[in-house]
């Protein structure tokens, strides 16, 4: 990387299963307004515009990134598209973050979003086609492998659907607000693809997050503190060949690493303050913690089973409630990177991890073979100081 | 459409829509997808075994991503049609437009016997779906060669034999340990 760059806007709609107050481009609208107002800069300051959605058959709107120009500001300015399945909010993110810190834009809007109640995803996701199973059919084996594997009780997939939903009622712009959500309501909702449950699995809504990525010299200028981009890194692998490993895909386990090393990080689990990781079904939360090496072996719900991952754990997991509260799918990943960011500036509100200085976000999609990830610290120095 | 559905809606503006449009093309397979569908017209199924690591693919893809090499008909192998299920899911179907099951199904995972290939997103028949578990011996349920079409058969095909195989039944021997399945997750 050439030169640091910040977040210093940040902008979401608030989330929900049917957004029919605004079209499409007022959704985006929405959440880019937001973020311009929080970095205190207008349309008319903002250089490119990157925006990501996941596959156009969920809306039936196709290569929105041309219709939707005039809402983004980008008539005129470049405007580009970025794809990479559920993992899209957050390599959009990464590649608004690239053209800043390679110099070639020094203000960048980065929008992505999902108009899920516009479609039908799993109709998308099926091709059209009967039989389809949906995301969480093509997942659901391989929790179970990972049950198996690690030996894991049934109980931690309910334990992180409600520590992730009293999350999300801290947080205004969650869809789901569940404050009261019981282990016992998780274990008796209806099964959907055996071992999830109704309550394991993340909602569908439409909603779109926005961030504004600068140089130095306009996060010095800034109204708010910045969160610096300290490391960021994109994967991919092969979603089906011989003697893969679904469970624990090694295209995650090498994003992990090369986003710590960028950053530092030579021990996640103590010097990350906190983490958004993409938590679509509740078996996920453990097997991230397990895939990208923030836990052992066998000790990802362990981590869960003692309450570490809790919003006042030591290592505090989807404090705003996560993908299993809001998921207007292209934006889930950029909602992560966003969510990392407001908590090392602050911003967090209710659920704000006190003194948060050293945060990780990442976004996974297709067959768990699409990853990106980032680290966002406080100041350029966040790591250096747990060390 | 039912006449509800287009009845004046009463609770204030309409506001959205549905709209069905329709979409139809033809998509050309490739040689070797194309050849691996006559041989399932044939009644064989057969993969590609990488001439460098000896994985099998199925249906064969035409090189082994993982060595990066070309796989050819040299490279062609006839796989046995009974295997072992690995891993499953049983869906609960979402009622989208055009989705035609009903009631819980399975999609499994299966190994092949002998030289091995691993075939996802398989159904399980003649089996309550309760019943179906990782170590199941499972067959081929053949159509009768006039009634075998490979219309669904694509390019991007994860595994299908769609329109020649309606799924696996269990053959009724014994059990695989689950334990030696472990790493056949897929």
């Amino acid at each position: 990387m050439s030169r640091p760059a910040a977040v210093v806007g940040i902008g979401q709609t608030k989330h929900k299963k049917k957004r029919d107050d605004v079209s499409l481009p007022g959704l985006v609208r929405e959440a880019a307004q937001r973020a311009l107002d929080d970095a205190d800069l207008t349309w008319t300051d903002i250089d490119a515009v990157v925006l990501g959605k996941a596959p156009d058959p969920f809306e039936g709107v196709m290569m929105p990134e041309l219709s939707l120009a005039d809402a983004l500001g980008a008539t005129g300015k470049p405007i580009m598209r970025v794809h990479t399945a559920g993992s899209v909010g957050g390599s959009t993110a990464l590649v608004a973050t690239h053209l800043v810190q390679t110099g070639v834009h020094d203000k960048v809007l980065t929008v992505a979003y999902e108009k899920q109640a516009e479609g039908n995803a799993q109709w998308g996701l099926a091709g059209g086609r009967s039989g389809g199973m949906g995301a969480g059919g093509i997942f659901a084996p391989w929790m179970r492998s990972y049950m198996t594997r690690s030996g894991a009780p049934e109980h931690i997939g309910w334990m992180v659907a409600v520590k992730d939903r009293r999350n999300a009622a801290k947080n205004p712009y969650a869809h789901l607000q569940m404050p009261d959500l019981t282990i016992e309501d998780v274990k008796e909702s209806p099964m959907l693809w055996e071992p999830i449950h109704w309550h394991e699995s993340c909602p569908s809504s439409d909603g779109a997050c926005a961030l504004v990525l600068t140089t130095e010299d306009g996060a010095k200028k800034a109204p708010h503190p910045p969160a610096w981009v300290l490391g960021t890194a994109m994967r991919s692998e092969l979603g089906t060949f011989p003697g893969r490993d679904p469970v624990r895909p090694q295209a995650g386990v090498e994003c992990a690493h090369e986003v710590y090393d960028m950053a530092g990080i030579t021990d996640p689990r103590k010097q990350c303050d906190v983490a958004e990781l993409y938590v679509p079904f509740s078996w996920y939360e453990p097997m991230w913690l397990e895939g990208h090496d923030i836990a052992g072996p066998g000790d990802g719900w362990r981590m869960v089973e003692s309450g570490e991952t809790q919003i006042d754990g030591e290592f505090p997991v989807n404090p705003s409630g996560g993908v299993l509260s809001s998921n207007p799918i292209g934006a889930s990943g950029m909602l992560r990177f966003a969510e990392a960011a407001l908590q090392v500036r602050g911003r967090a509100g209710e659920h704000q991890v006190p003194d948060a200085k050293v945060g990780l976000a990442q976004a996974y999609g297709g067959a768990a073979q699409y990853f990106a990830m980032w680290v966002v610290g406080a100041t350029l120095d966040a790591v250096d100081q747990k060390r | 459409m039912s006449a509800a559905d287009t009845a004046p809606a009463e609770d204030g503006p309409v506001t959205m829509m549905d709209y069905f449009m329709q979409l139809e093309y033809h998509e050309l397979l490739c040689p070797v997808v194309r050849r691996y569908a006559s041989q399932l017209l044939e009644g064989r199924l057969v993969g590609h075994k990488c001439p460098s690591c000896g994985l099998v693919y199925v249906p064969p893809r035409g090189y082994c991503p993982i060595c990066v090499v070309e796989t050819t008909d040299a490279d062609e192998i006839v796989l046995a049609d009974k295997g072992t299920v690995t891993n499953y899911t049983v869906v609960t179907p979402v009622q989208y437009y055009g989705q035609e099951e009903t009631e819980p199904f399975v999609r499994a995972s299966i190994l092949l016997d002998g030289e091995g290939g691993m075939m996802n997103l398989q159904d399980i028949v003649d089996v309550p779906v309760d019943d179906v578990h990782v170590g199941m011996r499972v067959e081929a349920v053949w159509k009768p060669p006039g009634e075998r079409n490979v219309d669904e058969i694509s390019n991007r095909s994860w595994g299908s034999a769609e329109g020649c195989i309606d799924g696996w039944r269990p053959t009724g021997d014994p059990d695989v340990p689950a334990e030696q399945l472990r790493d056949k997750a897929f």
